[in-house]
């Protein structure tokens, strides 16, 4: 017998709008009203995802800087109480555990939020490792709801119903907040590239979802004026996909390194002993062999997950994910490729099932950043 | 007639892989069905073999592509091509929006619809079938 799917908080709404799908143990809603219209809800406007599914930790203790110091790959030093960064955890060979966003609740308390598929195998990482730091590892994913409010329109509809302004958030910084009169937690990140929150409603446990139900239906009603979706998670893949954002188990898992991935930037091999320094500092002085690259197709057809990529009669890579962008109306992917092509503007094949089909590389984010993401020009 | 929301018209024949099949004298229209349109969703490219393709049934006669996935359409009767539906390549959608009508596939010049016919449903026999897949 298989084990029943997890449900999250907001079960009975998803499952009477949206088709549903199974998800790292989940029944998640893969879409609502489809892929194409919930997409560009988020990059138009805006859209809201129930993430509540994502692993959550909390890690508290005096030594809980140095011990994530140790097990993650950025500088964790470097964030200030109520920071946040986008990290890595590697194993001893540099290949990448797990990547998730890391915020420092306080001097000696932080919130770690992972991968779903991740929720097991990092949480006993996780305590495993700081067993000689002395540090409090608390596993609270089944306690919080979180969403993820997205969009150039997301600070205008969350004001509506947050006590704090929000203006005072910057990017990767987060907040305590009222939130339709419940204790909430607001963290100005999100996997789509464009500007947003991912919302927290604290102490909320899934036999009594009521806290979780109404903040979700006040951010849907104080949406409605910017036409705002609710999103499943199809539109969060080709959202990510064209922000240039990985995806753990595609395109980054335990055989690939944050230096072949393009995750260079979170990995700081000048601070003390962490998990996989030796192996990265090594790669990076001997150089990697292959690279992770933006795909775009020249001509029609989606390339996918395990395509081959090819130059020159010469089988030089694979694709890890790939789809229809909604705003290129093209297809995109991701794929890693010898380093000796991974070069901007250079044309490749995919191999689209019997067919190849040319393609050309091209760098992250897919979309033009003037005119979509969070950098937009206003 | 309506079966779980998706539309099986009267007089025309089905198959197990969800194509239908309009028979007009010696040509058959076919396309895919209201059904296999509602599993994709949001078809976003059509291919579908040239004019002039000799095909038999049940092999692969094109491929559509969603935002989620690809799949292949098989031939639902053996003949040769005689027209594709050239708007498909501009508006693929039309799989989504009107998948009896405007988004038909092809016309196939038929060999022997009788041999056809064994692998194939009427549309209360396919009613059933869509019935079982979903419970």
């Amino acid at each position: 017998m298989s084990k029943p799917l997890k449900k999250t908080h907001l079960y009975e709404f998803h499952k009477q709008r949206a088709k549903m799908t199974e998800f790292a143990d989940f029944e998640m809603p893969i879409w609502y009203k489809g892929i194409i219209p919930e997409h560009k809800a988020v990059r138009n406007s805006v859209g809201m995802f129930d993430i509540t599914h994502m692993g959550r930790a909390l890690i508290i203790g005096a030594k809980s800087e140095a011990f994530l110091n140790y097990v993650t790959t950025n500088d964790v030093a470097a964030l200030t109480p109520l920071g946040a960064h986008y990290s890595n955890m590697c194993n001893e060979h540099g290949g990448i555990k797990d990547d998730f966003v890391l915020s420092r609740l306080e001097e000696e308390k932080f919130l770690i939020v992972y991968n779903a598929t991740n929720r097991t195998k990092d949480y006993e990482w996780l305590v495993k490792n700081a067993k000689p730091f002395n540090v409090k590892v608390e596993d609270v994913s089944d306690n919080i709801a979180m969403f993820a409010v997205q969009g150039p329109n997301a600070q205008k509809t969350l004001q509506k119903i947050a006590d704090l302004d929000l203006d005072k958030i910057e990017r990767f910084k987060c907040s305590w907040t009222k939130l339709a009169g419940l204790e909430g937690f607001v963290s100005r990140t999100g996997y789509t590239g464009e500007d947003g929150f991912e919302v927290f409603i604290w102490n909320t446990p899934l036999a009594n979802p009521v806290n979780a139900v109404r903040v979700w239906k006040a951010i849907l009603e104080a949406g409605e004026e910017f036409g705002i979706e609710p999103c499943g998670l199809g539109a969060r893949d080709t959202l990510r996909l064209e922000a240039g954002m990985c995806l753990y188990g595609n395109d980054i898992d335990e055989t690939t390194s944050p230096l072949e991935a393009g995750l260079g930037f979170v990995v700081k091999l000048k601070k003390d002993a962490f998990i996989g320094k030796e192996a990265l500092t090594k790669q990076k002085t001997e150089g990697i062999k292959r690279k992770r690259v933006g795909l775009t197709m020249l001509e029609k057809g989606i390339p996918r997950s395990h395509y081959e990529v090819w130059k020159n009669g010469e089988k030089i890579g694979h694709v890890t994910s790939g789809t229809f962008s909604p705003v290129l109306e093209q297809g995109i992917a991701m794929a890693y490729v010898s380093v000796q092509y991974a070069t901007e503007g250079n044309k490749v094949e995919v191999r689209v099932r019997d067919k190849l089909t040319e393609a050309q590389i091209v760098k992250f984010p897919f979309y033009d950043p003037a005119k979509y993401g969070y950098g937009r020009q206003k | 007639m309506r079966v779980l929301d998706c539309e099986i018209p009267d007089k025309l024949y089905y198959s197990k892989e969800h194509e239908w099949v309009m028979i007009e004298g010696k040509e058959a229209v076919v396309g895919i069905t209201d059904y296999a349109q509602r599993q994709l969703h949001e078809i976003v490219y059509v291919e579908v073999q040239k004019v002039g393709a000799n095909i038999e049934q049940s092999q692969t006669i094109g491929t559509v592509e969603s935002v989620k996935a690809v799949s292949d359409i098989f031939a639902p009767v053996s003949g040769k091509i005689s027209k594709v539906n050239e708007e498909l390549a501009e508006n693929p959608e039309l799989l989504n929006q009107d998948p009896y009508c405007k988004g038909w596939l092809a016309r196939i010049n038929l060999k022997d619809f009788n041999k056809d016919l064994r692998e194939l449903m009427t549309t209360q026999q396919y009613a059933e079938y869509i019935k079982g897949l979903e419970e």
